[in-house]
């Protein structure tokens, strides 16, 4: 019964994909149930479209900009979450935790088209609003990656060891607390990576022309030929799939 | 290196919990163990001598130098946690040579020292592993190890064999107070385990409720505690309340028994503390404080019988050990019933 059900809910998840896969390399795909011949021109297409160049490159530089942001911004304050003090801290940890479910994409996005589409702040469309959109809307995945480990190291006891040994509380943090995340902290950033690489609704809102990111242009591509826009889906796709399992075998480093 | 503690209080906010009015002193080279129930404040001790908790009141001195002001990276006192607390990042030879380096003591001297130690808790052949392979004792020794390398004016173990095998237990006991002789170092120990206490202590302090109950040698505590409290807590022992009836007679209700009642007036009362293997079994009928009654439980220890022994009209049984199950009758020595004042 439950092999039934997994195979069911596999067949449910992996069909799409496979149907991509196969209209990536199908010569033709117009009122059939799959496509016909076989051929590798839509990845060509792809790669000589110089606006899917640019918003692959657009996408990978606001991927990488949240990353080096997330970094400096996560690791304080997981690590200030895991020493809280109290209910407040505690509350603190709990809607961090939270924020990813609670507030989605689109509600983020219409924040920062109202607030950033006026004289005083007229930053619509501009890369940096774009960059520190995606640091925020991924921060609380890789807080909550750090806060995840922080509490299974124990680190607290890892510190009070290194405070009697003579450790500063930056030589405990720079010492003890960071080479112990450092698995961690790389499998969440590559899992920052692969949410930025794949968001569609908050950037579809904050890019202008100049700064589309991959999966907005993907969306014109379906107003186009089908080959096409399954070869520019199926990159995106193998680009999340790496990402996604480079950050599952980062994780599992980790494990004592 | 002498440790001493005067007039120290803390509580831990919102509680009663924590120390109070605690004098006691530690002399160089010695080692103390800190015993008590749960809640009695003994890692509270630790933890305001290491610096981990802050805010008490009263002096803790090392050295003759107050440590309040000194922050815990500054106070140079080695700790040995009961969870090891090795660095999981680093193998057995850089985590005992840790604090070397934060003394940016050069590599050559500070991995000498750190083989050294290792030698010293018979670990040498280990100094390549990462610290997730060794076992739970072999973690603790290199956990000592670490601890010593600082030269540490004052050693603190919280509870260091608690997480450990009975079997591995006995024998880093002895090794960790042989290495403690050697390195004559001020040692406070705390534990929840009075034979280990009692094992390896010069002194052993008592604690309940966040205070002092008795400091003295374990002999001393075992066989003159100061109070039931610390009879009840230290070792075995059955206590039957009673009354002075005369100079060295006390009546304990279902008997009189002959005890040294030293200075006590007459019509007080007081507490019998008898240790159980302080009973002797089918005594000659002239034998004082001979008892007649009949054994009840029994749990056999290998060597000996413990037993419970029911004397018609004492409310609790007489707690027994010994080779064999009497007859009918036992008997307590005078001189091994140990009176308490209430």
């Amino acid at each position: 019964m439950i092999r039934g059900i997994s195979l069911v809910y596999g067949g449910y998840l992996l069909l799409p994909m496979a149907l991509l896969l196969m209209g990536s390399v199908g010569n033709s795909w117009t009122n059939t149930l799959l496509p016909t011949g076989l051929t590798t021109r839509w990845y060509q297409d792809v790669w000589l479209d110089t606006s899917f160049r640019k918003a692959f490159v657009t996408s990978l530089v606001v991927a990488l900009s949240a990353c080096a942001i997330n970094t400096v911004l996560a690791l304080p304050l997981a690590y200030s979450l895991y020493h809280r003090a109290g209910r407040a801290g505690s509350w603190a940890a709990r809607l961090v935790s939270a924020m990813p479910v609670a507030v989605p994409t689109i509600t983020l996005g219409f924040g920062y088209l109202i607030v950033f589409n006026t004289d005083w702040l007229p930053w619509l469309g501009s890369l940096p609003l774009l960059i520190a959109a995606h640091a925020i809307y991924t921060l609380p995945y890789l807080t909550n990656t750090l806060l995840t480990d922080l509490k299974h190291l124990q680190l607290n006891a890892l510190e009070d060891a290194a405070a009697t040994l003579g450790a500063s509380p930056w030589a405990q943090f720079s010492g003890v607390v960071l080479p112990n995340l450092r698995h961690s902290l790389l499998s969440g950033l590559v899992m920052v990576a692969a949410l930025s690489v794949g968001e569609f609704g908050l950037s579809n809102l904050l890019t202008s022309f100049q700064f589309r990111t991959y999966p907005v242009v993907l969306l014109q591509a379906f107003y186009g030929a089908t080959g096409f826009a399954c070869a520019a889906t199926v990159i995106l796709l193998l680009l999340a799939a790496m990402s996604a399992l480079l950050s599952s075998s980062l994780g599992t480093k980790n494990e004592p | 290196m002498s440790l001493e503690f005067q007039n120290v209080s803390y509580h831990y906010p919102g509680t009663t919990q924590g120390l109070n009015d605690l004098t006691l002193s530690v002399n160089t080279g010695e080692l103390v163990a800190v015993i008590g129930p749960s809640g009695s404040g003994k890692s509270t001790l630790l933890k305001l001598v290491s610096g981990l908790t802050t805010g008490h009141s009263g002096s803790i001195r090392l050295d003759g130098q107050d440590l309040v002001n000194t922050p815990v990276h500054l106070r140079n006192i080695g700790m040995v946690f009961q969870n090891y607390a090795l660095f999981p990042h680093l193998d057995v030879l850089d985590n005992i040579a840790y604090g070397l380096k934060l003394r940016k003591v050069p590599q050559d001297l500070r991995d000498a020292k750190a083989k050294t130690l290792l030698d010293a808790v018979g670990m040498s052949a280990f100094a390549d592993r990462s610290v997730a392979q060794l076992s739970g004792g072999q973690q603790q020794r290199v956990a000592l190890a670490r601890a010593l390398a600082i030269d540490p004016k004052a050693m603190l173990l919280d509870e260091p064999l608690a997480a450990l095998d009975a079997s591995v237990r006995g024998q880093l006991r002895d090794q960790i107070r042989e290495i403690q002789k050697r390195f004559n170092a001020t040692t406070l120990l705390v534990t929840h385990d009075q034979e280990e206490a009692l094992a390896m202590a010069d002194r052993v302090a008592v604690l309940k409720d966040g205070c002092l109950l008795q400091l003295a040698t374990p002999k001393d505590i075992y066989e003159r505690p100061v109070s039931t409290a610390v009879a009840q807590f230290v070792g075995l022992s059955t206590i039957f309340k009673g009354v002075v009836l005369a100079q060295d007679r006390v009546d304990l209700g279902f008997a009189e028994l002959v005890a040294p009642t030293q200075n006590r007036a007459v019509g007080q009362i007081v507490h019998a503390l008898v240790r159980p293997e302080h009973v002797q079994v089918d005594p000659p009928e002239s034998a004082l404080n001979r008892m007649a009654g009949h054994v009840g439980a029994q749990r056999y220890l290998g060597s000996l019988s413990r037993f419970d022994f029911f004397i018609p009209g004492a409310g609790a049984a007489l707690l027994c050990e010994a080779r064999s199950l009497p007859q009918g009758a036992i008997a307590v020595a005078p001189d091994h019933i140990c009176l308490l004042d209430s």
